[in-house]
């Protein structure tokens, strides 16, 4: 398992030395309680083992052993200092080799040197996935599961052992068979073996249990998890599983009839199962290749997301199926960081459902762009692949992918792993910058586009039109100004009635005159330009211009007529008369104005 | 909800803008008002065409936004999924066009269609739709958006209806102006016969088709218009991508040319319609025979005849018009262009007649009978609304002439096959949108306009300004407005302002009766079904996708499924399964051999079943929920495209009651109730009782109690039954070890040595008999029965 050991053969060395010390040292198994739980699809072996050290020297480490027939089965093995204060300390393990003999060892390194003539209480836990194998290997809709352990009913140990006892749990209390080495009492769903006295070191005897298993056989053929961090406040998980009932085949039809009428009908299958997913997930889906699985449920607890994975059909034995799960988690409960170094500490493996086996699994973390000096740690040994690189949203030099696999998993794997990165935090600007880079030379060329002239030909003819329309309009606008400088004076005279104010009149006069001269001047100076450009407009506008100044005579006309009215000169009956003859001379020529400002 | 209000706010801002547009005097006139006329004009001119294409550009995008939003309703009622049936299989080219590029699809030679026939996909098919989502795909992902081809698909119809709101925009104004063009697509974005074929999820043809169908027209107006090549070379090109993405190509390629010939014959031949449709006949078939689907097709088949036969006419009108500079002799030119012109426009009708009424529209609508069972009727359509208000438009000018033409063309089409209505669909939004305008025009401008006659309609200053080339467009319709305008100057603002609101309120009903439309009758994905409890929640029956997934996941992989055609295109979709017959249904006598076997009784069916190497039946039953398109319903379907190719085996008749009814009761035939389609629908479903009122074994899609309640299968076994019994898969059992005999037979002939030769005979006598056993006993009996 792990490669430094096997490619260090001094150390190989040095280790096998000392283990040949440890079985000289006189370790003895003084007394062992083994439990074998076999009432899930995974057979957990926990072992109190009270090891005394009867030889000379203070001994540093003592050596585990498993079956050779169980050890490609082995999950996980694990040991654990039975403290004083029901605090378990557990303890770090080494796979070695023994010279001579054949099965899968550990070295357990002892926290403190056991000396001669002490006692150590050490708990031994092992998880053996796909060892109940089922018998008969296919069974109808309508039958139960039946499986058959085969293991050993000593502990496999280097060391000799005193005292042992087994106790066998089920999942059922019916039994086909079982070994009966030593007169075991079987009382329901529990079979103790032993004591058995002074066993020799690496003895082993066949134990074979046939007994009746409903537990759902699922087991995940393979997991992709793929962690992507980003430092916008996000870790999106999404697990991509394959799932299959690696129980007793389902042989002959599946009949939905019975499967919904009969409580036990397909009673191995696996309907749905609980996934727990952390507190704090959001945005759970749950899919596959052809849409969402409408057949799940999801619950928010308090500690957790419940999702009830229930796959679109049930499983029965030798089905599969396929699916997706994702979710999003808020980075600042498993991001820290620290200047620009960032430690994301994440499970390695999560939760799919209780007891779960896993066979291969593969973890993808994806780090943000720009993550340098990318470090892994696991709580495990894990295989690593050679980094990747994943392109996704306005991603430019890819973000690094830390690839890493393992096989044989169980629930026991489900600890912390922590990647250490370093991340420039200037670089999170570049992804906004980008977008508005982009945005901007749209607009610049949008820009470009519209006010430059792309054209391969000149129409020489078109160009003139469009000056002279820019002319026109600008005549217009004058135009309109002047119309609306008489209306001013118009309100002038007006208040003029009112206040009398011959002054307030006279300077009215006085800017309608300046400003009537400049526009009239203007229109004049594009008249001419419009000659110039050969436009027949041009006498239209001095059409205009003529009638204008009558309008600007008629407006003189009248200022003078409610001067003369003021002054008391004229009746106000005649001023009114005159006052509406002028007013319609004016509409008159306003009128023809405008339907020649139409006809431009 | 909310889109309704979108689409309803869309609409009315729309609607406003529009007549503001149109009248040129929406807008007050604030500082330019000179007291009297002209102040609007001069206002707009002020700010030169900015405010206004600022508007058209909201309106057009709101458009786009109402008319893509409108199409969500079953993405967020359900999912982002594939809906129906012929989607799934645009999705699964595409996909494999994603993952496999372009050649290996064009080459692509499905092996899982028509076992053991196959199918050559790259060849059959109409490319253009897998080509454009592969190609946003394919740019999309360039760009590092790793968007799923799946959501491509399903999004791709709802972007593109906005593309079809800015080409129907585009047209509209070059045959009106711009206010009938803006409401045009805000008609063509939300109306419901267009909706219906562009949902999101609904990724078939037609939904990038109608675009390109209005585009063509565009530019083929543009052209006709302005008589430059550029124009043609794009209407062609747009023609070679409408040729691409859908069959109904031929309605261009016969409505162009009927336009051309229309206008030849109101004598409005110019050099600019020479031009535009040489080049647009030449260019246009040379590319649609690119595709290899159409192939030599333009050049064979008589659809196309028509446009060969008007680019002869054309042709042979040039040549004369040619000769009558050269010529003195008016008399005989006239009388020699009369004859040939007449000729031709025989032949033409001919072609036409024959084309039409005669076999393409028979086989065509015989093809289709069995699909337009899943299509909602059609009368949601939005014509009763607006054929009412569809204006008299005798204006004939060139362009404009376009627009009566395909109305007709279209209404006749649409009568032909109901299929076709979508191509009618954006004609009817053009004329309403038109009409709409003009009752605008007419009743919302401005008061001040009216006393001093408008000069001239600034929407088409704005044609004048914008587009920089001139027409002689910008008179005649200043005439027509001036002549509009004149005959209701004494109408009242009363009246005005009654005929505007009711003319909004119709708008707006329109705007509500769409989306109603859209939510009600176009938005389930038909993949999932949904019922919903008195408590207002909702139920989701997945069936469908349980079974298929059953299938993907639980069967070998080149398990072969055998199904009624309905669902080939999603077992192969959604389950990647080989079929038998699927929803191209090219190969009747396939067909009818499924039909056959399902409508046989089961030992017959097994026979067929071994011959076609068939692994797995899948069939839909709705009796538990009540599903009413279930295989049952669809049974006589099967029956009779069975007798038509097998008509000794399968009667028609004999699956209905002596009373002529197709009851699945006691009361029913008895060959319809061992039929293997009643035995595998109705397996084990006779001990099954639903609820206490009524008996075990009650259909409740035939609301009858099933006739035949002990059904035993002897060379099936039920494989799988999705939850509610929608789906039922059987297993055609393996062949039992029954040869053995003959092999024993031949061990026993080879020990004839050892035996004596009575035995031998007595041997073979007995293997005789047992062989020809039926015969047998049938002449025994005969001859029993003669004496």
């Amino acid at each position: 398992m792990s490669p430094t050991l096997r490619f260090c053969p001094c150390l190989l060395l040095a280790v096998s030395w000392l283990l040949r010390a440890a079985a000289a040292d006189g370790l003895v198994n003084e007394e062992v309680k083994r439990t074998v739980d076999l009432s899930t699809h995974l057979a957990k072996i926990s072992a109190e083992i009270l090891l005394a050290n009867q030889g000379g020297s203070p001994v540093q480490s003592f050596t585990l052993a498993l079956e050779p027939e169980l050890g490609p089965h082995l999950a996980y093995v694990g040991a654990s200092v039975k403290g004083e204060e029901e605090e378990d300390e557990s303890l770090e393990l080494k796979e070695t080799a023994v010279h001579g003999r054949s099965g899968t060892f550990f070295q357990v390194q002892l926290p403190s040197a056991l000396a001669a003539g002490g006692k150590l209480r050490v708990k031994v836990e092992t998880v053996l996935t796909h060892v109940l194998r089922p018998f008969p290997s296919h069974i109808t809709q309508a039958e139960r599961q039946l499986v058959v352990f085969q293991g050993n009913h000593y502990l496999y140990s280097p060391y000799p052992t005193r005292s042992q006892s087994t106790r066998v749990r089920l999942a059922s209390k019916t039994v086909e068979s079982y070994t009966k080495l030593g007169n075991p009492s079987k009382n329901d769903e529990v079979i103790e073996y032993g004591p058995f006295k002074d066993v020799a070191p690496f003895s082993q005897d066949t134990m074979k249990i046939h007994y009746e298993n409903n537990a759902p056989f699922l087991t995940i053929s393979s997991i992709t998890r793929t962690i992507e961090v980003s430092h916008w406040g996000n870790i999106a998980v999404e697990e991509t599983i394959d799932l299959r009932h690696t129980g007793a085949y389902l042989k002959g039809p599946f009949s939905r009839y019975d499967y919904q009428r009969q409580s036990d009908s397909g009673i191995s299958s696996v309907k749905s199962f609980k996934t727990i997913l952390p507190a704090s997930a959001q945005d759970v889906y749950y899919r596959d290749e052809i849409g969402n699985i409408s057949t799940s449920h999801l619950q928010v607890l308090e500690d957790s997301v419940e999702v009830e994975v229930r796959p679109r059909f049930p499983l029965f034995g030798g089905w599969k199926t396929h699916y997706i799960i994702g979710y999003n988690l808020p980075s600042y409960e498993y991001l820290y960081t620290l200047g620009d170094q960032y430690a994301l500490k994440m499970r390695l493996i999560d939760h799919v459902y209780d007891d779960q086996v896993i066979d291969h699994m593969t973890v993808k973390v994806i780090l943000p762009e720009g993550a340098r000096n990318v470090h892994l740690d696991t709580p495990y040994v894990i295989d690593r692949s050679p980094d990747q690189l994943h392109y996704t949203y306005l991603d430019t030099f890819g973000r690094p992918v830390l690839v890493a696999t393992k096989n044989n998993l169980v629930e026991q794997h489900i600890q912390d792993m922590v990647v250490h990165y370093t991340f420039n935090k200037i670089l999170m600007l570049q992804e906004p910058l980008l977008v508005v880079g982009a945005f901007y030379i749209l607009f610049f060329t949008v820009i470009i586009y519209v006010r430059l002239d792309f054209s391969i030909t000149k129409d020489p003819a078109a160009e003139v039109r469009m000056k002279v329309a820019s002319i026109t309009e600008q005549v217009l606008t004058l135009v309109n100004k002047r119309l609306g400088l008489y209306r001013q004076m118009d309100e002038v005279v007006n208040r003029y009635k009112q206040s009398r104010d011959t002054g307030a009149l006279n300077s009215g006069r006085k800017t309608l005159e300046a400003e009537h001269r400049t526009l009239t001047n203007d229109i004049a100076a594009l008249q001419a330009r419009l000659k110039a450009e050969g436009s027949d407009l041009a006498e239209k506008v001095g059409e205009i211009q003529k009638l204008d100044g009558q309008v600007k005579e008629l407006v003189n006309q009248s200022c003078q007529e409610s001067e003369r009215l003021v002054a008391g000169k004229v009746k106000k009956e005649t001023y009114i008369t005159s006052e509406k003859t002028l007013a319609g001379k004016r509409q008159e020529l306003i009128s023809r104005i405008d339907s020649l400002l139409d006809a431009l | 909800m909310a889109e309704q209000h979108t689409a309803s706010d869309c609409k009315q801002r729309a609607s406003q803008g529009a007549g503001g547009s149109v009248s040129g005097n929406g807008r007050p006139n604030t500082a330019a008002g000179c007291g009297g006329g002209g102040g609007g004009l001069s206002g707009g001119l002020t700010q030169p065409a900015g405010w206004q294409s600022l508007l058209s550009f909201t309106i057009l995008f709101l458009a786009w936004l109402a008319g893509f939003s409108s199409r969500l309703f079953a993405v967020i009622r359900f999912e982002s999924i594939i809906h129906e049936f012929d989607p799934w299989f645009n999705y699964r080219s595409t996909h494999h066009l994603s993952t496999n590029g372009f050649y290996e699809f064009l080459n692509w030679f499905d092996e899982r269609a028509w076992y053991p026939l196959g199918r050559i996909v790259g060849g059959t098919v109409y490319p253009g739709l897998m080509v454009t989502a592969g190609l946003i795909h394919y740019l999309l992902n360039l760009l590092n958006v790793t968007v799923h081809i799946r959501d491509v698909c399903v999004f791709l119809a709802p972007i593109f209806s906005g593309l079809t709101a800015i080409s129907t925009f585009l047209l509209t104004r070059e045959l009106w102006n711009q206010g009938a063009g803006l409401l045009a697509a805000c008609f063509i974005a939300i109306v419901p016969g267009y909706i219906s074929r562009s949902v999101a999820g609904s990724f078939d043809n037609e939904g990038i088709a109608i675009f390109a169908l209005q585009f063509t027209y565009y530019l083929w107006v543009k052209s006709v218009k302005t008589g430059s090549v550029f124009w043609t070379i794009g209407c062609c090109l747009s023609y070679f991508y409408m040729v691409s993405a859908w069959g109904g190509y031929v309605f261009i390629i016969n409505l162009i040319p009927l336009h051309v010939f229309v206008l030849l014959l109101m004598q409005r031949y110019s050099r600019r319609l020479y031009i535009a449709y040489s080049t647009f006949y030449i260019v246009g078939l040379v590319l649609s025979m690119q595709i290899p689907f159409v192939g030599f097709q333009p050049i064979r088949t008589s659809e196309h005849m028509a446009a060969a036969g008007v680019f002869a006419l054309l042709q042979a009108y040039a040549f004369l018009q040619y000769l009558k500079d050269r010529l003195t002799k008016q008399e005989f030119q006239t009388l020699f262009f009369l004859g040939v012109s007449l000729a031709a426009g025989v032949v033409f009708l001919t072609v036409i007649y024959l084309t039409y009424t005669g076999e393409t529209a028979a086989t065509m609508a015989t093809q289709h009978h069995s699909l337009a069972q899943h299509m909602p009727s059609l009368y949601f359509s939005p014509l009763p609304l607006i054929n009412p208000i569809k204006p008299v438009i005798l204006n004939l000018d060139t362009e404009r002439l376009f627009d009566p033409v395909l109305s007709a063309f279209a209404v006749y089409f649409a009568g032909v096959m109901v299929r076709l209505m979508l191509t009618l669909t954006p004609v009817v939004c053009m004329l309403s949108a038109i009409a709409f305008s003009s009752v605008f025009e007419h009743y919302l401008g401005d008061d001040m306009k009216r006393e001093n006659p408008p000069a001239e309609d600034s929407s088409d200053e704005d044609d004048k300004r914008n587009s920089g080339n001139l027409y002689d467009k910008a008179g005649k319709v200043r005439k027509h407005v001036s002549e509009q305008d004149r005959p209701e100057e004494g109408l009242g603002p009363n009246i005005k302002s009654i005929v505007t609101m009711l003319m909004l309120m119709l708008l707006m009903m329109f705007a509500v009766h769409c989306t109603w439309v859209t939510s009600n009758a176009y938005s389930s994905p038909s993949v999932v079904l949904a019922s919903y409890n008195h408590d207002g929640s909702r139920n989701i029956l997945d069936d469908f996708r349980e079974a298929y997934y059953w299938l993907r996941q639980n069967t070998d992989e080149h398990a072969r499924v055998m199904s009624w055609w309905d669902y080939g295109y999603q077992i192969a979709g959604m389950a990647n399964r080989t079929t038998l017959v699927d929803n191209n249904t090219w190969n009747n006598s396939h067909i009818a051999l499924v039909g056959k076997a399902m409508s046989s009784n089961e030992s017959a069916a097994y026979e067929i079943m071994k011959s076609l190497d068939v692994d797995y039946v899948l069939i839909i039953f709705g009796g538990v929920i009540g599903y009413s398109g279930d295989d049952i319903n669809k049974f006589l379907w099967m029956v009779r495209i069975a007798e038509g190719e097998h008509p000794k085996d399968i009667r028609e008749s004999d699956y209905f009651t002596p009373q002529g009814e197709f009851r699945v009761d006691k009361a029913g035939s008895p060959t319809l109730l061992n039929c293997l389609m009643y035995k595998m629908s109705y397996y084990r479903f006779g001990e099954m009782q639903l609820d206490f009122r009524t008996p075990p074994g009650f259909d409740r899609t035939r609301n009858a109690e099933i006739g035949n309640k002990d059904i035993r299968l002897k060379h099936l076994e039920e494989a799988f039954t999705s939850e509610h019994w929608l789906v039922r898969i059987y297993r055609v059992k393996k062949q039992e070890n029954r040869q053995a005999l003959d092999h024993k037979l031949r061990n026993v002939a080879a020990k004839q040595k050892y035996t004596s030769k009575k035995v031998c005979i007595s041997c073979l006598i007995i293997v005789v008999i047992f062989k020809y056993r039926f015969f047998f006993f049938f002449s025994i009996g005969y001859q029993m029965f003669m004496q």
